[in-house]
This record gives C-alpha cells, structure tokens and sequence, in this order.
C-alpha cells in the first residue's frame, strides 16, 4: 500500500472527515429510552414472528439483571434512559441510490460507498440509524445461490435458517452488552454462502450514525456452508456531537468444515459514540477464521473477537490495530478457544496512542482439555506517542493439555529517536518522519486490509499525527 | 482451637509497639471476607472451601530441622513452628553493627527501626491472610545492616513447621540502608503433614545504593497450604535481586512485588518451581516502576508433573512520570504430564512513553524428540525428565550470582526432582 507524499500531506489539513449531518429524516417521531414497551414497538413495527418478539422480552430481562462489567473501560456515563433505541428514517429500503431521500443519499456519496460498489464489490448494505436503507447483491452472487441480505429481512425471508442459528454462538444472556443488543436489534447482515461457492469480491456493510443520541444495534449472522469462502467488509463513522450515543453490535459467524471467512472492520465511529461490540465465530474441521479489526475512532471501544475452533484442524487469526487520541479508550484484542485437536491460531495486535489517549490489549487463549496439539501464538506490541498516554495488555493463557504449545509477546515503546533522526536527516519532517514509522508499524495489519481502507487507515495516521511531536 | 479472641490472648505478650499492630490487625481479621475467586487477584485460586481452623500458637523447642545445605552462611537464625529458638552468628557481624535476631527481641532492641518499617510495605489489612497474620506472628527475623557495611556471606533463616494442624506465621523484615550489601536466604520447610498453614510476609527495604541479594526455598512439605507476600521497596540507585524457588505445600500462593520507587533503582526477580501430583501453584509478581530510569527484569520457568495446577500472572505497572523505564516480564512453563495445567497471565500497564517495555510468556510440552535423544544413549527415561528440567531450571540458576545461593538451589532442585520423579 503505498500513498504519495502530496496525499498524506493534503490529508494533514483535516480533522475527523465524518462529521456531517444530514436532518432528520425519522419516519415517525423516536422516543427516548429502554421499556418493555420500546421492545413490543420495535417487534410489531418488523412484523416479527413471536419467537423473535418473546426472545427480545426475555434478553431485556437479561440486560437489567446484568451488572455493568466491573473491568475494562470507564462505562458509567452512559446515560441509558437519553438514548435513542430506534429510529425509522426511510419507509421502503431502496435497491437504487436514486430512490433514496438526497440528503441520505448525499451521506453515502461522501463515503464513497456508491463508488465503491461500482469498483470491486459483489454487494453492498448501507445502515442508516436502525435500519438497512439500501441494499443490493451482484447479480452473479444471487445467481449462485448466496444470500446477502439486511437481517430484518432475513427473518422474513428465510426464517428457518435464521432461528436455527440466530443467538447460537452469542445466547443473549451472554454479557450485558449482548442482552441489550438481542433486545433491541436492528439491520445488520445475514449472509449465507452454499458449499463451494467462492466469493471472491468483497460484500461490504457500512453503519452510519447520524442523529443525536442515536443507539444503533446491529445483529449480524454470517454461515459460510462446506468449503465456500466469504470476505465480508464493514465500515463506520457519525457526526460529532456534544453529547453520547451508543453502539452494540452482535456479530456471530459459522465457518463449516473447509471454510474460511474473513471479517474486515475499520470503525471509525466519532469521538462520542460507545462502542460495545460482541463478535463471535465457531470454526469447524479445517476452517479458517480471521478477523481484522481496526478500531481508529470512538470514546470508548470493548471489542475482543473470538474464535472458537471447534474442529480438528480448523484455524483461526486475529489481526487487530487499535487507535486512542484525546479522550479515547480502546480496550480490544481477541480470543481463541482452542476445542479440537490440532488446531492453530495466531493473534497479532497492534496499538498506538496519543494526547492522552488509552489503549489496551485483552485476549485470552484457552486449550481445553483433549484438544491436543494445539498451537497458538499472540504478539502485541504498543506504541505510545506522548507521556500523558497509556497502553496496558492483559493477556491470558489458559492450557489444560499438555501437547499445547503457545507463545505471547509484547513489546510496548515509543518511536525510537534514531530512526526518526535517519529518517529527518533525508530531509522529512518530524511529522512526516513519525507517520512513516508509525504507518511502518501498523503495516502488517493495513496489508491485510481491502485497499480503500488501508489508504482511509494510513491517512488517519497521518493526520492524527499532525501537531503530536516537537 | 482456632483464630479467635481467647487465641489471641493465650499469645505470649507483644512487645513494644507490636501489641498495638496485633490489636489492630485481629479487628481487621473479624471484619475482612475470604479472598473470592470473583476478583481478578484470585481469580485462579479456590478457597471458598478453606476451613480457617488452624492451632494458631505452637512453641517450638528445635529438634529435628534439616541441616543446612551449604556451608559458610554469616550467620542463621532458627525459627521452630512458632518459635525463634536460635540465632548463630559470625563475630564480625556485631562489630559491623549489624543486627540479626528473633523480630519479636528486635521489636524491643530496636524499636525505631521495627516501628517505622513493620507492616510498612505490606499493611496488615490488605488481605485477610496478611491480618491474620498481624494478629497472630510471634518469631520472625529481622536483619539490619547499617549504611555502607558489606555482608559478604548469606545470611539465613529456616522456618521449620512440623506441629500438624498448626500455623505457623513467617516474617523477615529486612533493612539494608543506604550503600550497604547483604545476602538473605528465607528457607521453609516440613515433613508432610495432614494440614499446616504458612502464612509468611516478607518486607524488604533496600536503601539508596544499597545491594540486596534475596532468594527464598519454599519445600513445605504435603498438606501445607502456604500464602506469602514478599514487597521490596528500592531506594535511589538500589540493586536488588530475587530468587524464589517454590517446590512444597499442597497449595502455594506466592506474591512478589518490587517497588522502585527512586530513580536509578535495578530489580530481578527470578523463579523456579516445579509443580507435581496435585499441587495448585499461583505465583504473582509486580514491577512497579513509580521513578524514571529504572530496571528491572523478571524471569519464572515451571516445569509441571502429574495433576498438579500452575497460574502464573504478572503486573508490569509504568507510573505517569516514570520515564526511561526498562521492563521485561517473562514466564516460560514446561508441562510434562497429559492432566497439568498451567496459565500465564502477564499483564503491562504502562502511564509513561519514554519507555522500553515488553513481556513474553510460554506454555509447551517438554519435547519428546529431546527425551528419546537421551534414551536411545542409554539414560533411562526417568533419568532423561530430570535432565530435561534441570536443564530447563539452569537458564535461571545461572543467573544467580552467588555461588552459595546457586549451590543452594541446585541441590534443593535436585532432591526435589529424584522424589518427584
């Protein structure tokens, strides 16, 4: 991935390039706040089977019984009762970016996404608030037998595949985060992807925030079938606001026997926006799993994506890179659960944080007992910018066989001074010398990335770097 | 007989200002709860079961302790169930101005010194245990060594516990002041036992310059559970380096903690331990960097046999303003039996940028290619394992820079492994 020189310096000039609002578009006017009857409102504005409503009951139970975590990050602003849970903002999903209202569409343009879709995407799901405002799949992919739709739709759609697997991996009394989001969800994607079948253009999904306040929860269920393969993308970002909103997502994926998956996020959500997100994907007999998980925005992230490899064999990979700026927290990082013979995983973070920013690593990798000749291997490293920063990395090692061979690493430092005076005495700037090392340090991630969000990922260094040495 | 108010008063007398510390601690004994599981410090260890039933007070008279492994120690001390019941020491230590003695007789000899540094660095109420143990402690040792004065042989004590069903409490409470240089060796040990409780505190005050040297053998025998905390506080430019070697008890639970709390300080801590049957170790440790342009470097192996259950979890904490800081934090575990099982959690939390950080930890089989390799010579398979973990352990031992603790170790390691294996 390389950027110009002239590219990262125009990039320098500007700020957080996300935070535009568009007015308000709610269909009907959204309420604040978390009831019973909230729950009955979003269920019977769905028209959803009575399972699903009688599943949400019962999660928001959960979700008041729970205790807030005690570890992590600082939750006790969050102010639950200002939130807003859902908000409507089109009638009709549209399947043409013309149909859509021209503010919205505007959004949209701006990000790039019809652009893109035109580009190197086999289909494309843009979320607006609560809801999937567009939604469009290649006609090859929907030829073949893949199904990408907006969940809503999904439970409407093919509501035998959905129950089956709906809330498997992720039951919503999982965490407290979890219950929230099965009480409430909205949007997201379900994606199925027969045997063999190889998806090899990206299916991308983009959330976007716009109101105030605004509560978005997501529900995603990906099943990539015997020996198929899926790449699935996802990005967002909201306006600045004064005041928090709130996101929880729940994301649970199945990767049969011979699969492979791979999930890409680049959040880059406002510096006001709590991001509580529980990712989960089972492995089976020689699948493959991976997460690349770039979190560069919010006030507050948790996200640890974890892999359970349930089948002889099957692998899985976290590759996580992790940004904190003023008055950021990102506490993320991974887990595997290694539950099979012979399986293998490798986690890799990377994290860098500035002007008083936190970040953290927080994984866990547990063999359970018979699941012998297990291999994993975890490598955190950490790059603090300023002394009003922090790192921390909480990595634990759990093995209960003895044929289990693991190894973690990690290193935390600043930007070493010989390099950025190599790299100044060629005549770049201590800004630009420290973004080429810190761009440098990240690159085993941006690799990894489809290319517009390694670019979107490098420029972010690059200005977020402005003004931060000398 | 148990931990409750008429224990407390069938104590012998506390003296000097001890009376106070055991009036205060036995309250916070009554008040605290039992160390749960639902916190992350002890997280991996279960006592929700452990019945504090324990002989809190046995004399002790000082018969039948091991020998000594090595020869040319400065001087020891003898500590019988709970009982100090002798001190020897070479004559040049007093005129050196060093004191070395039951901390009970120093509580009074040295009240100064006692009152300012006791309970110091581990409070009393920081755990149930560490209040029971301010309550109940009668012996200890207690080591002072005046500025600039080099101790050039190890000094040690044993605490030897064979009263079943008793407990017994450890303290060393050590001073090295300013640019002095010592050497200490904690020693524990016990022939099995039904049950026994260890509950041991070790506080260390390294002064400005000053060299300390601390390793401490834990080979309680079966049915002991031991809980220990050893704290260091390192003054300006101070050295202080640790060895813990951990092989007894049934359950062990050992806290290492080093402050540096001056700038220039210099700490290792080092570990081994090997874990058989069904043991449950919990080893902690901290490096607790609160000055700028320390050191400090922590190196544990295990080696784990049988059922037995090993935890390791490490803090690495970098204090807003500690710049120039230096840690490295490393747990390597050898698991040589189907049903072990060992965790490693190290953490880092680093407040500072100007520093130089990193932790490593490992969890493998001991390597099967290896032990055929010294079969097919001939060495039987038995006899293969215990050269593998000698071998594994030398990495550590090598580290050590005097000879007699070396030695030390070496021997206890190596009648440990032909019990164990």
């Amino acid at each position: 991935m390389v950027i110009s020189q002239e590219e990262h310096l125009k990039e320098l000039d500007k700020g957080y390039r996300f935070d535009w609002k568009d007015p308000s578009h709610a269909v009907f006017e959204p309420k604040r706040g978390l009831s019973p009857a909230v729950v009955e409102e979003i269920s019977s504005l769905k028209s959803e089977p009575d399972w699903m409503r009688k599943r949400r009951l019962k999660a928001l139970e959960h979700f008041e019984a729970r205790p807030m975590p005690w570890w992590g990050a600082d939750l006790s602003d969050i102010d639950f009762e200002n939130i807003f849970y859902f908000i409507r903002s089109t009638e009709k999903q549209a399947g043409n970016w013309d149909d859509l209202p021209e503010d919205i569409r505007g959004t949209w343009d701006k990000l790039g996404i019809p652009e893109a879709e035109k580009k190197y995407l086999g289909g494309v799901s843009a979320q607006y608030e609560s809801e999937v405002v567009y939604h469009k799949i290649k006609k090859e992919l929907d030829d073949i037998g893949v199904l990408f739709t907006d969940m809503d739709s999904a439970l409407r759609e093919y509501p035998d595949l959905v129950k089956e697997h709906f809330g498997t991996l992720i039951p919503s009394n999982d965490n407290k985060f979890a219950a929230l989001n099965t009480a409430v969800w909205s949007g997201g994607s379900f994606i199925y992807v027969p045997p063999g079948v190889q998806v090899d253009i990206p299916l991308q999904a983009y959330f976007r925030i716009n109101a105030e306040n605004m509560g978005q929860f997501e529900r995603t269920l990906i099943i990539a079938d015997e020996g198929s393969y899926v790449h699935y993308v996802e990005g967002c970002s909201a306006p600045i606001y004064s005041s928090d909103s709130l996101h929880s997502a729940v994301v649970e994926i199945k990767a049969m026997k011979g699969a492979r998956v791979r999930y890409t996020t680049i959040q880059n959500w406002s510096t006001n926006v709590y991001n509580l997100v529980t990712k989960r994907a089972a492995a089976y007999e020689d699948a493959v799993m991976e997460w690349v998980d770039g979190n560069i925005g919010s006030k507050v992230t948790m996200k640890y994506p974890s892999i359970y490899l349930l089948g002889q064999g099957a692998r899985g990979e976290v590759l996580s890179v992790a940004y904190a700026g003023k008055g950021m927290h990102t506490d993320a990082g991974g887990k595997a659960i290694h539950a099979a013979p012979h399986t293998t995983s490798v986690i890799t973070s990377k994290s860098v944080s500035k002007d008083g920013g936190r970040t953290g690593y927080r994984g866990l990798v547990r063999v359970e007992p018979d699941a012998h000749h297990a291999k994993s291997n975890v490598r955190c490293d950490a790059l603090i910018l300023d002394e009003d920063s922090r790192s921390d990395t909480y990595p634990y090692i759990e093995v209960e066989d003895e044929t289990a061979s693991l190894g973690h690493e990690a290193t935390v430092s600043k930007v070493g001074e010989d390099q950025l005076f190599y790299l100044m005495s060629r005549g770049l700037s201590e800004v630009e010398a420290t973004a080429m090392i810190v761009n440098g340090f990240i690159e085993p991630i941006t690799r990894e990335l489809p290319m517009e969000y390694a670019v979107e990922l490098n420029r972010l260094v690059e200005l977020q770097m402005e003004g931060s040495v000398g | 007989m148990t931990f409750d108010r008429a224990a407390l008063d069938a104590l012998p007398i506390a003296p000097g200002s001890t009376g106070a510390i055991r009036e205060r601690a036995f309250s916070q004994f009554e008040a605290l709860p039992l160390p749960s599981q639902e916190t992350e410090e002890w997280r991996y260890t279960d006592l929700s079961e452990f019945d504090l039933d324990f002989v809190a007070h046995t004399p002790g008279h000082g018969e039948g302790a091991p020998e000594p492994r090595i020869q040319g120690l400065a001087a020891s001390l003898l500590q019988h169930n709970s009982s100090v019941v002798m001190t020897t020491s070479g004559q040049d230590l007093e005129t050196k101005g060093v004191a070395f003695c039951d901390l009970d007789l120093a509580a009074e000899k040295y009240a100064d010194l006692v009152d300012e540094h006791l309970h110091g660095l581990v409070p009393t109420d920081r755990t149930l245990f560490t209040a029971l143990h301010g309550a109940f402690r009668t012996g200890g040792t207690f080591l002072y060594v005046p500025p600039d004065v080099s101790v050039e042989m190890p000094l040690q004590t044993l605490t030897y516990l064979d009263a079943d069903g008793a407990a017994v409490f450890p303290h060393t409470l050590l001073i090295a002041d300013r640019g002095s240089e010592v050497t200490f060796i904690d020693r524990y040990a016990s022939p099995d036992l039904t049950r026994g409780l260890s509950d041991a505190i070790a506080e260390i005050v390294v002064g400005d310059g000053a060299h300390v040297r601390y390793a401490s053998i834990q080979e309680w025998g079966t049915g002991v559970t031991h809980l220990g905390v050893q704290r260091a506080r390192l003054g300006r430019d101070a050295d202080f380096r640790s060895l813990a070697v951990g092989f007894g008890a049934s359950l062990a639970r050992a806290e290492a903690e080093t402050v540096l709390a001056e700038p220039g300080g210099f700490s290792e801590m080092l570990g081994v331990f090997f874990a058989d049957e069904t043991q449950h170790f919990d080893h902690r440790s901290v490096q607790d960097h609160a000055a700028p342009n320390c050191t400090s470097d922590l190196l544990y192996k295990g080696a784990l046999r049988d059922h037995s259950r090993a935890v390791y979890s490490g803090w690495v904490h970098v204090r807003p303003g500690a710049q120039k800081t230096n840690a490295m934090q490393t747990s390597r575990n050898m698991v040589l039996s189907e049903s072990a099982k060992a965790d490693a959690i190290p953490n880092l939390e680093i407040e500072a940028n100007d520093v130089r950080c990193g932790h490593a930890a490992s969890v493998g089989p001991v390597e099967e290619e290896t032990l055929f390799y010294l079969q097919s010579r001939g060495i039987p398979r038995d006899e293969a394992e215990r050269l593998v973990v000698t071998g594994f352990f030398q990495e550590v031992l090598d580290r050590v820079g005097l000879e007699e603790v070396r030695t030390g170790a070496e021997l206890a390691i190596q009648e440990e492994l032909r019990k164990a294996i």
